[in-house]
C-alpha cells in the first residue's frame, strides 16, 4: 500500500478521534458512519481491492468534511471548551511555525525552560511592497499546550513564567517592537511561591496597562486571571472555536451544585453552566471584550488547517497596522491607510506599515488602550441614578475640570514658590530685629520680675487641661452580637490555651480580637466604616449603582435581591469620602458581606469612579478588602474585564501623582487581588487576613495539590513579598493616619 | 446602680466564693455569721487545701465544685448557675479588680450581684491617670509630675524639668524623676531618671518600648519619691454611695525586698510613743479626709482602700485605690468597735452591704482602741531575695492566746504540700495590744512560740520569714 495512503487514513483517523473526543458522546450516528466508512476504505485499500485508492480517498475526505461542516452548526460551549483543550488544538508552536516567517525561542526549549508552560519568542514577518522587502520584528508571547506535552502544565503558567513574560514585554518596550500575545491557558497555577500567583498577575496587568508599544492579544483558551496576565492589549482577537470566560464550566459546576470536596458535578450542570456563562467568541464580541473574531475551520484549527494560518497571519497583521496607523494625527492619511488594510481582500504582506511610533504617537496609543478599557462594561451594571444626577455629575465633571487644573497644576505649583520667598524674608526679618532689639532685652534681663523659661510648679501638682478625657468610649460602632450573652471558643485556643470569651466583651470593647492569642474574629463592614474614620465624616456616592445579572444567570436575579436585602447595600462595593483626623480620602469598600465581596460589573464601575473621584480631588485613595471571593462569575466576562479595566483606572490615577493604598481584612483571593488590588506599591493586612490567588478547596480540586496549612494566612503574604505589613484591627485607624502621613506626605499626594 | 435588684432577705442569697485558700476560708466563715448559703470551688492542686476542708464541714459536699482554673471566668459562671448562686464574691487576687468580670456579672441573662463595687467605679479607679485627675479634680494631693499622657517630646521635656527644679527647691539631694508608659502596668515600662541631661533618652526609649507593648506612646512623668511611708485607710459604704465611713488607718511599710508587704499595723503613726518630725496626727486626719472626699465624689459603694505615700516631711500623696478587700483587714477590724461593740469582720460587712443592706451606723459610731500588728506568715528565704521555699511542712502550732487571731488555710494536724501554683502565703497572725509596747512585746511572744518546721523534696529543712517579722517589729511605725 501507498504510504501517503496511510498518512492520509491516520489523518483521518486523527480527525475521527477528535469528533468522537470533542463531542463526548454527541452524535454518535455521525461518528459512526465516519468510521464505517473509513474502515471499509482502509480494508479495501489493504486489500489491493481498489482500482483508484486516491479518488476513493477523496470521496472519503469530502464526506469527512461534509460531518465535520454539518456538526459545525449545533455545536456548544461546552463542546468548545473540549476543543481549546484537545491534544490536537493548534498550539503556540504551530503557530510560531506558521503565521511567522522565523522566529528564535528565548529562554527555553522543551522541558528545559523556567516554565515550558510559557513560552516566548521572538518573530519576524516579512512584507513586501513592490520589489523591496521589510522584515519586521516582534515579541511573541504566549502559553504553550504542547499538544498535550505533560510538562506543559497544560499552558497553567506559574508565577515565575509570568514574571518571564512581563520581564520581555519591557524588553520589547525598550526595543520598540510589538507584542503579540496568544492566550492558551485554563488558568494560572495557583502556587503561592514569591511573589505569589495573584501578585505576579497584578504586576503583569499593572505593566501592560502602560505599555509603550502596540499590543496584540488572540485568544484561544482565555481561563481568567491566567488570561488576563498577558490579555490587556490593543487589539484583542479570538479565534471562533476558542473560549473566554471567568472560570472553567467545570468549576462553576461545583459553585453552583455546592459541591463538597470530592464530588464531581454532573454533565449536564456543565453543560449547562457553559452555556450561562456565555464564553464564546460570538458573545464576547457581542460585549465588546473583544474585537474580532478570527474563523476557524469546522470544528476548530488543527496544524493541518494552513489556509487558517495563512488567514490567521493576515487578521494578526491587520491588527497591528490598525492599532499603528490609530496613533496617526493626520486625519485623511489615517483614514486611507485604515482604508486600505480594513479591505477585506487586500493581501497584508503586500502592504508595508512602519511598526516604529514616536514618542507622542506613544502617548496615544496608551491613552486609546486606557480609554477603551475604562469604557467597556458599563452597560452591565444598573445605574439607577437619576437622569438629572446622571447629567448634573457628568456637567459638572467638564465644568470643574479646567478649575481643577487652575489649581493643582498651576496655582500649587507658584503658591509654593511664594511661601518660601515669604519665609526666607521673615528669617531675615527675625535676624535683623534680634539685632536690632538686642541692647534693651540686655537692660530687661537684669529686673527682678524676669520669668524664668521653665514652668511653675503649680503645674505639677493642679489639674492639668486634657482634651483626651472623656474618650472612654473607644468605639462608634459595636457588633449586634455583642447583646448575646455567650461564651465564644477562640479557634486557637487548642493550640494556645485561649480561655473562652464573653460574647459582650469580645465584640465590643476587644473589637472582635481574641485577648489572649489575638486571632481576630469577622467583623461587619460597617464596623470599618464607623470606626476607622471620624465620626460623621463619611459620605457616600454612587451608591444607586446596582449590581445585576447582566448574563441573565438563571436564579441569579433573586439571589443578587436577596444579597441587596441582607446587607442593605445594592452592589458589594461601597465607595465613599471620609476622614481621618481631617485627613480626607476616598475609599472604595469590597464587602465581604455581599456574594462573598465578589466583583462584578457595578463593583468595578463603582471601583472606577471612585478613582477617578480621588484623581480629580487629588484624594489618597484607599481600596479597603472587608473581603473578596475573586469576579462574580455569574457575569462571567463582564467580571473578568473588571481586572484589566480597573487597573487601567488606578495606574491613571497612581500616575497622576496619587497615593494608592490597599488594606486587607478577610479572606481576599482571585482576580481582585491579582489586578487593581494586587498592584498597590503599599498593601497591608490585617492580621485575620488570607491572601492568594485560590482557595484551598479549589487548588485542591484543580491541581490535586495538598498544600501546607497556613498557606494563605498574612504572614506567609507577608514574607513572600505581596503585602507590606499586618496590623492589628484595633489599630488600623492609627496606621492608616501614621501611613497617610508618612507615605503621602504633608500635602497627601506623594509625587 | 448595675447591682440593685429587688430585696431578697441575706439567708436567701447563695454566695459563689470564687476564690481560694485564706479569704476563701474567710468568706465561707462570714457567710455563715450571716445565715448566707455559699458555693466553694477547688481545683486538683488545691484538694487537700484548709478552704476545701472548711467548705465541707459548713456546707456539705454540695457545696464544693471542682474546677480547672480559678482563672476562667466562664467556668465560675457554670459552677454558678449550676449551684444556683445569687452573688459572687471574688475575694483578692483573681477576679477582684477585674471590671470586666464585675460587668459580665451583673450583665449577664442570668444576673448576679458582684460583691465588690459596680463595675464602672472599678473601671475608673483602676485606671491611674484616671485616678490622678479625680484626684487633683478635688484638691487631693498627688505625686507631683503629669496627669495625662505625653505625647509630645519638648512637652515632656519641660515637665522633666521642671520636676527636676521642684525637688531642689524642696532640698532634695539627690532628684529622681519617673517615666513610665502610661498604659502600663505591674512594674512594666518605668524607668528613673538621675540626671536632666538623660531624660531625653530614657524617654524615647520608653515612648518606643510603650508603642511596642501597649500600642499607645504616651507617658507619665512624675517625681520618683524614694524615703517614704506606706499607708492605707480602709473604706466601707454601702450601695446608697452616699454615706461611706472609714476603718482607720494601716501602715504597710514593712516590706519584701520585690515590695510585698509582710508586716502590716494599724493605726498607720503612733504620736503618742514615737515622735515625727511631722504632725502625724494631722496626716491621719488629712489622708482619711481625702480618701472619704474621694469616695464620695464616686458614690463608692463596697470596701475599699487609698493607698497613700507619706514622705518624710509629712506630705501624703494618693497613690492608687485598691477597689476590693485586702489581705490585711483583719488588723484594722481587729482595733475598730461600732457603738463599743468589738469583732468588727470586714468581710461580712462587705458581703452584706454587697447585697444591698443598708450600712446602718455612721462614722461617729465607730472607735478605736488599742494597736494591731498583722504578721504575713509565709514560707520564703528573706536573705535571699525572699526566694519562695516549696516543700512539705510537718509541724505548725503556735500557743493559743486571747489577743492573737490565726488565719490559714494549712492544717495543723496533718502535713501539707504547699502548692507551686499560688503564692506561698502560710497564714495570717493578728496581734492585739492596747498600745505599741504591749503589741511590739506580744508581736514577738507569738513568734517565739511557733513551730514551723517541715522539709523539701532534697531534705533541706524549711525556711520561713520568722526572724525578718521578729527584727522588724522592733521598728514598727518608726518612719
Amino acid at each position: 500500500m501507498d504510504n501517503n495512503i496511510e498518512k492520509r487514513i491516520q489523518n483521518l483517523r486523527d480527525r475521527l478521534t477528535y469528533l468522537n473526543d470533542i463531542f463526548a458522546g454527541k452524535h454518535r450516528d455521525n461518528a459512526e458512519l465516519l468510521e464505517e466508512k473509513l474502515l471499509a476504505f482502509a480494508e479495501r485499500v489493504r486489500a489491493e481491492a481498489l482500482e483508484d485508492p486516491y479518488a476513493e480517498l477523496a470521496s472519503v475526505e469530502d464526506l469527512f468534511s461534509y460531518v465535520e461542516r454539518r456538526l459545525e452548526d449545533n455545536i456548544t460551549a461546552m463542546d468548545r471548551v473540549r476543543i481549546v483543550r484537545h491534544p490536537q488544538r493548534i498550539c503556540l508552536r504551530d503557530i510560531l511555525e506558521n503565521v511567522y516567517d522565523n522566529f528564535t525561542e528565548v529562554g527555553g526549549q522543551d522541558e528545559y525552560s523556567l516554565d515550558p508552560g510559557m513560552l516566548i519568542a521572538r518573530a519576524v514577518i516579512t512584507r513586501r511592497r513592490g520589489k523591496k522587502t521589510y522584515t519586521q520584528s516582534v515579541m511573541v508571547i504566549g502559553q504553550e499546550k504542547g499538544h498535550g506535552a505533560e510538562y506543559r502544565n497544560g499552558g497553567s503558567v506559574k508565577p515565575w513564567g509570568n514574571a518571564k513574560a512581563r520581564q520581555y514585554m519591557r524588553v520589547a518596550e525598550t526595543e520598540g517592537i510589538p507584542i503579540h500575545t496568544y492566550i492558551f491557558t485554563p488558568g494560572s497555577f495557583p502556587i503561592e511561591d514569591y511573589p505569589g500567583a495573584a501578585q505576579q498577575i497584578a504586576r503583569n496587568i499593572y505593566c501592560m496597562a502602560g505599555l509603550r508599544v502596540p499590543v496584540i492579544a488572540v485568544i484561544s483558551e482565555g481561563g481568567s486571571g491566567g488570561a488576563e496576565a498577558i490579555g490587556l492589549a490593543d487589539k484583542r482577537l479570538m479565534l471562533s472555536h476558542g473560549y473566554y470566560s471567568v472560570i472553567s464550566p467545570e468549576g462553576a459546576a461545583a459553585i453552583e451544585g455546592h459541591l463538597k470536596a470530592g464530588e464531581r458535578a454532573t454533565p449536564e450542570l456543565i453543560e449547562q453552566c457553559a452555556h450561562n456563562l456565555k464564553i464564546t467568541a460570538q458573545d464576547n464580541l457581542r460585549f465588546g471584550y473583544i474585537d474580532r473574531v478570527v474563523q476557524e475551520p469546522p470544528l476548530g484549527a488543527r496544524p493541518w488547517h494552513f489556509d487558517f494560518f495563512r488567514h490567521l497571519r493576515q487578521e494578526v497583521l491587520r491588527a497591528t497596522d490598525e492599532v499603528v496607523i490609530s496613533t496617526r494625527t493626520l486625519p485623511v492619511l489615517k483614514g486611507l491607510a485604515m482604508a486600505r488594510i480594513r479591505k477585506p481582500d487586500a493581501n497584508l504582506d503586500e502592504m508595508y506599515t512602519r511598526w516604529g511610533l514616536s514618542a507622542a504617537a506613544k502617548d496615544r496609543l496608551l491613552a486609546h488602550r486606557q480609554q477603551k478599557f475604562l469604557r467597556l462594561s458599563r452597560l452591565a451594571a444598573r445605574d439607577r441614578r437619576p437622569f438629572f444626577t446622571k447629567m448634573a455629575v457628568a456637567t459638572w465633571d467638564w465644568a470643574s475640570k479646567p478649575w481643577v487644573r487652575f489649581k493643582y497644576d498651576f496655582y500649587r505649583k507658584h503658591q509654593r514658590r511664594i511661601r518660601t520667598f515669604m519665609e526666607e524674608m521673615g528669617n531675615e526679618w527675625d535676624v535683623f530685629k534680634g539685632r536690632l532689639l538686642a541692647p534693651w532685652r540686655r537692660l530687661t534681663r537684669k529686673l527682678p520680675n524676669a520669668k524664668s523659661d521653665a514652668g511653675s510648679t503649680q503645674d505639677l501638682t493642679a489639674l492639668s487641661s486634657w482634651s483626651g478625657e472623656g474618650q472612654r468610649k473607644m468605639w462608634n460602632y459595636l457588633s449586634p452580637r455583642y447583646k448575646i450573652d455567650r461564651a465564644v471558643t477562640c479557634p486557637n485556643s487548642a493550640a494556645y490555651g485561649c480561655l473562652d470569651l464573653w460574647g459582650p466583651d469580645l465584640f465590643a470593647e476587644f473589637a472582635g480580637v481574641c485577648s489572649h492569642c489575638g486571632y481576630h474574629f469577622p467583623m461587619e463592614p460597617e464596623w470599618y466604616v464607623k470606626n476607622v474614620f471620624d465620626l460623621g465624616s463619611v459620605f457616600e456616592f454612587n451608591s444607586e449603582i446596582e449590581a445585576g445579572n447582566p448574563l441573565g444567570f438563571p436564579g441569579f436575579d433573586d439571589r443578587i435581591l436577596a444579597a441587596q436585602k441582607k446587607t442593605k447595600s445594592k452592589s458589594g462595593c461601597m465607595t465613599f469620602e471620609a476622614r481621618i483626623d481631617n485627613i480626607k480620602l476616598v475609599v472604595a469598600m469590597l464587602m465581604g458581606t455581599f456574594r462573598g465581596g465578589s466583583v462584578g460589573a457595578a463593583e468595578g464601575y463603582k471601583f472606577v469612579e471612585a478613582a477617578q473621584r480621588a484623581e480629580k480631588k487629588r484624594y489618597p485613595f484607599l481600596a479597603y478588602v472587608h473581603g473578596t471571593a475573586g469576579i462574580r462569575i455569574q457575569e462571567g466576562t463582564h467580571g473578568v474585564i473588571q481586572m484589566p479595566r480597573c487597573t487601567v483606572a488606578v495606574r491613571r490615577y497612581i500616575e497622576s501623582g496619587g497615593l494608592y493604598m490597599v488594606l486587607y481584612d478577610t479572606n481576599s483571593f482571585a482576580g481582585p487581588v491579582a489586578s487593581f488590588l494586587g498592584c498597590s506599591p503599599y498593601q497591608f493586612a490585617v492580621r485575620s487576613s488570607n491572601i492568594g490567588f485560590a482557595g484551598p478547596g479549589v487548588i485542591k480540586e484543580t491541581t490535586g495539590m495538598d498544600i501546607p496549612p497556613k498557606y494563605h494566612r498574612s504572614y506567609r503574604a507577608l514574607s513572600r513579598g505581596h503585602i507590606q505589613g499586618i496590623w492589628d484591627r484595633r489599630e488600623i485607624r492609627a496606621n492608616l493616619k501614621q501611613a497617610l502621613l508618612t507615605i503621602g506626605g504633608r500635602n497627601l499626594y506623594y509625587r | 446602680m448595675d447591682n440593685a435588684q429587688e430585696h431578697i432577705p441575706l439567708h436567701d442569697h447563695k454566695i459563689l466564693v470564687a476564690n481560694r485558700g485564706e479569704i476563701a476560708m474567710r468568706i465561707m466563715r462570714a457567710c455563715c455569721k450571716l445565715g448566707t448559703a455559699f458555693t466553694a470551688i477547688y481545683t486538683a492542686d488545691d484538694a487537700a487545701s484548709g478552704h476545701v476542708r472548711l467548705a465541707r464541714e459548713l456546707g456539705g459536699e454540695k457545696s464544693l465544685y471542682r474546677v480547672s482554673s480559678y482563672h476562667d471566668a466562664n467556668e465560675l459562671m457554670a459552677v454558678a448557675d449550676a449551684a444556683g448562686c445569687t452573688a459572687v464574691h471574688p475575694g483578692y487576687g483573681f477576679f477582684a479588680e477585674d471590671f470586666r468580670f464585675a460587668r459580665r456579672v451583673t450583665k449577664r441573662d442570668r444576673k448576679l450581684i458582684f460583691i465588690g463595687p459596680s463595675w464602672k467605679i472599678i473601671r475608673e479607679l483602676g485606671d491611674k491617670i484616671n485616678t490622678k485627675r479625680l484626684a487633683r479634680s478635688l484638691d487631693v494631693p498627688t505625686v507631683p509630675g503629669s496627669d495625662r499622657p505625653i505625647y509630645d517630646e519638648l512637652e515632656a521635656e519641660r515637665i522633666a524639668k521642671t520636676v527636676f527644679e521642684f525637688q531642689e527647691q524642696q532640698g532634695i539631694d539627690h532628684p529622681l524623676v519617673l517615666v513610665k508608659a502610661s498604659a502600663g502596668g505591674g512594674g512594666m515600662g518605668i524607668e528613673e531618671v538621675y540626671d536632666p541631661d538623660q531624660f531625653r533618652s530614657v524617654y524615647r526609649r520608653i515612648r518606643n518600648y510603650a508603642l511596642r507593648q501597649f500600642k499607645d506612646e504616651g507617658v507619665l512623668i512624675e517625681q520618683r519619691i524614694t524615703d517614704f511611708n506606706h499607708l492605707e485607710v480602709q473604706i466601707v459604704a454601702d450601695r446608697s454611695g452616699r454615706s461611706p465611713v472609714h476603718f482607720g488607718t494601716r501602715n504597710c511599710s514593712i516590706q519584701s525586698s520585690g515590695r510585698q508587704k509582710r508586716l502590716e499595723v494599724a493605726p498607720g503613726f503612733a504620736p503618742e510613743a514615737l515622735s515625727y518630725t511631722f504632725d502625724a496626727d494631722r496626716v491621719l486626719r488629712d489622708i482619711v479626709d481625702y480618701s472619704l472626699t474621694m469616695a464620695r465624689k464616686v458614690g463608692y459603694d463596697n470596701v475599699g482602700t487609698w493607698e497613700w505615700i507619706v514622705t518624710r516631711k509629712g506630705d501624703p500623696f494618693l497613690m492608687e485605690v485598691n477597689t476590693r478587700i485586702q489581705v490585711e483587714n483583719g488588723v484594722s477590724a481587729r482595733i475598730a468597735r461600732v457603738r463599743g461593740q468589738g469583732d468588727i469582720d470586714l468581710i461580712a460587712e462587705q458581703i452584706r452591704i454587697g447585697l444591698g443592706e443598708p450600712l446602718g451606723y455612721g462614722q461617729a459610731d465607730i472607735t478605736f482602741d488599742g494597736l494591731g500588728i498583722e504578721y504575713r506568715l509565709i514560707a520564703e528565704d528573706p536573705n535571699n531575695n525572699f526566694t519562695p521555699w516549696v516543700g512539705h511542712i510537718e509541724q505548725f502550732t503556735w500557743k493559743p492566746q486571747p489577743w492573737l487571731t490565726m488565719l490559714t488555710h494549712v492544717p495543723t494536724d496533718e502535713q501539707y504540700e504547699i502548692p507551686t501554683e499560688f503564692d506561698p502565703n502560710l497564714a495570717l497572725a493578728i496581734v492585739w495590744g492596747k498600745d505599741l509596747e504591749e503589741a511590739k512585746a506580744r508581736g514577738l511572744e507569738f513568734l517565739r512560740d511557733l513551730r514551723l518546721t517541715g522539709h523539701n523534696a532534697t531534705g533541706e529543712p524549711l525556711q520561713s520569714n520568722v526572724d525578718f517579722l521578729k527584727t522588724s517589729t522592733e521598728r514598727i511605725l518608726r518612719f
